[in-house]
């Protein structure tokens, strides 16, 4: 894919774009390289802080990427080399660096306070909804277990973290993991034990305790098909 | 422009020595090397050390010894004219550095055999710089929480080599070899093997506090472990180490509960938090501390809330993955899908390159030249050798 020069429009479309979040991690890393040379030092008396919103939003995207394509240690060596004057007044990095914290820490309650509370720039909506799901429950999601692309999203990631941890969990404590309403789940809201019964889990009404099915998800380390993949890409040149 | 041309000179000396006997060859040797020690010792290369261009007069295979002793003056002059322990040119990818390295590759083992003490300045340079590097290259592995890569390049550190004496990169990078062999395992680990006992007493009295530290771990004294960070908190900060003594501190809980499982098969939150956590943690802290370690992988243990409220929450640990062995299989079938599509892929390139090969003019060749094989009588492709296609020789008979 040939690659666009960095600017504010090519960065708000890429956010916007539905481009699996490796290829936009792949797109995103060669143009650091330029976005080191933006200078970071704001003039107050120049009005023109193109370059200030451009590296905003790019580190921003940047972050946003390494947390959907699940780099968390990455995400974090990320926010050392943003510039450091940008990174102390900046909103929208402020905001990833919030979130970074909240991750870190396994703080799943804050983490979507932080993605649905906290004002994001509009060209970084996308990115941050992908980042908290796709649509969660949707079973098609972990059937089509090819499909590595959905796993990463924080949604589903604690969903198929919780289906492996618990063997019997209170519905408000699974809502508590996937950012649902805790009330509603404690007092047995149908819609979201429905949702729960929708991934495989089990309902008993008697203990008022969900059982999940564990949900397996494949490794995206699969590197045994590469040798093939490269054998069959020069049979495929030759070929041609 | 003399002294370039007699150190030329010089060199082509040891150029063609082929029909020297050995004697005349070995004199030939020891004069070059002994003219250049001289120029060395009167400061007369010292004029030339400046001229970056100089080297190329050269070639590090033929001209070893001229080379050899031109790169060390230069490197020498260069280390003098800054206050840095490492000139920026002898860095990797540093003017000199790509000399010295091009040296190494290239040099003449039998005329360096007498420059043995020059050489081996020179590669103490370099090695410094190896070091060094794996030393970083751990760094980054810290900083991403790769700890297993960590201590692979800090073994590597720590193993090199020795006379008598270890550098402060050795030092250093045992001291964070200790850190990271707690974080990963959980236990002081042992030197790699090759690592000479004389270095492994060098560095465990260099680096005393830290193995304090990794014993205590070892204990399971939480107390105690607080007690020896805080009384070595400046050798922490001196040593650039405090944040991963500080992931020490929070690793020794993890340890502490995955040792537990080791001893139960199951054991109630409450309990494991009174045995294994602070004693300030709350029930829902415990667990959802408990509840993260399982998700992160680090605990092989599921959690059970009790029937309608009532009861302790269980922790119950099982001896292997329980649920990863149920991914692994459905990761493996996965594979094996994706394996499967892929040799049907290739098998399809393979008949579409076939034909292709088959029409190309070198196969026409070929075949012609068998042909031709075949009328001479040299070679007799007749179907008793198999190439007869129409029978099918696996079928049924």
């Amino acid at each position: 894919m040939e690659l666009l020069p960095l600017s504010t429009e090519q960065l708000s479309k890429l956010a916007a774009s539905n481009v699996p979040p490796s290829q936009l991690f792949e797109v995103l890393s060669q143009y650091e390289a330029e976005a080191c040379l933006i200078p970071a030092e704001g003039d107050s008396s120049q009005t023109d802080n193109s370059g200030l919103e451009l590296l905003s939003l790019f580190y921003s995207s940047f972050f946003l990427t390494h947390l959907l394509t699940d780099q968390i240690p990455e995400a974090r060596a990320l926010t050392k080399r943003m510039p450091e004057t940008l990174r102390n007044k900046d909103p929208s990095l402020q905001n990833c660096l919030t979130l970074l914290r909240a991750v870190w820490q396994t703080q799943h309650d804050q983490v979507y306070q932080i993605l649905r509370r906290l004002p994001w720039p509009e060209a970084l909506q996308r990115l941050v909804q992908r980042y908290e799901s796709m649509d969660l429950f949707l079973p098609a999601i972990f059937q089509s277990s090819t499909d590595i692309s959905s796993i990463g999203f924080f949604q589903d990631k604690s969903l198929v973290a919780l289906s492996h941890s618990y063997e019997a969990i209170r519905p408000a404590t699974a809502a508590g993991y996937l950012g649902l309403d805790q009330k509603a789940a404690e007092n047995g809201d149908p819609n979201i034990i429905t949702k729960f019964i929708g991934c495989g889990w089990t309902w008993d009404p008697e203990t008022q305790l969900l059982h999940p099915k564990p949900i397996a998800v494949p490794s995206p380390h699969n590197q045994t098909t590469n040798g093939i993949r490269e054998a069959m890409a020069m049979l495929g040149n030759r070929a041609g | 422009m003399t002294l370039i041309s007699d150190l030329v000179s010089a060199s082509a000396h040891l150029h063609s020595t082929t029909d020297l006997s050995d004697e005349d060859h070995d004199h030939r040797i020891r004069d070059c090397v002994a003219y250049f020690r001289q120029l060395s010792s009167t400061k007369a290369l010292s004029s030339v050390a400046d001229d970056e261009t100089l080297l190329d007069h050269f070639d590090p295979s033929a001209d070893s010894i001229a080379y050899l002793f031109i790169l060390r003056v230069q490197i020498q002059t260069s280390q003098e004219r800054t206050s840095e322990k490492l000139p920026t040119n002898l860095r990797p990818m540093g003017k000199l550095w790509s000399r010295a390295v091009r040296f190494l590759k290239k040099f003449d083992n039998i005329h360096i055999r007498y420059a043995g003490q020059e050489w081996r300045q020179l590669i103490e340079v370099v090695a410094q710089d190896h070091l060094r590097y794996f030393l970083y290259g751990a760094m980054v592995y810290m900083a991403l929480k790769q700890w297993r890569k960590s201590s692979h390049f800090l073994e590597v550190v720590i193993s090199m080599p020795t006379t008598s004496v270890v550098s402060m990169v050795m030092v250093e990078a045992y001291k964070k070899w200790v850190l990271v062999g707690l974080l990963e395992k959980g236990k002081l680990c042992s030197p790699p093997g090759i690592t000479s006992p004389h270095v492994v007493k060098m560095y465990q009295s260099l680096a005393r506090p830290y193995i304090t530290l990794a014993h205590t771990f070892e204990r399971g004294d939480m107390s105690r472990l607080r007690a020896e960070v805080d009384a070595a908190g400046e050798v922490w900060c001196m040593d650039n180490n405090l944040g991963l003594v500080s992931q020490v501190v929070n690793a020794f809980y993890r340890h502490t509960v995955v040792r537990l499982g080791r001893t139960f098969a199951a054991l109630t939150v409450a309990d494991l938090a009174k045995q294994a956590l602070p004693p300030s943690t709350s029930k829902e802290v415990a667990e959802s501390t408990i509840a993260s370690l399982i998700m992160s992988g680090a605990l092989n243990a599921t959690l059970l809330h009790p029937p309608n409220h009532v009861g302790p929450t269980m922790l119950r640990f099982t001896a292997m993955p329980s649920f990863p062995r149920l991914s692994d299989e459905v990761d493996m079938q996965v594979q094996l899908k994706g394996e499967q599509q892929s040799l049907e892929t290739l098998m399809g390139h393979l008949v579409e390159s076939n034909h292709h090969l088959g029409l190309s003019d070198e196969y026409v060749e070929y075949v012609h030249k068998g042909q031709g094989w075949v009328n001479s009588g040299d070679v007799n492709l007749t179907e008793e050798d198999g190439f007869d296609m129409d029978e099918d020789i696996m079928g049924d008979p």
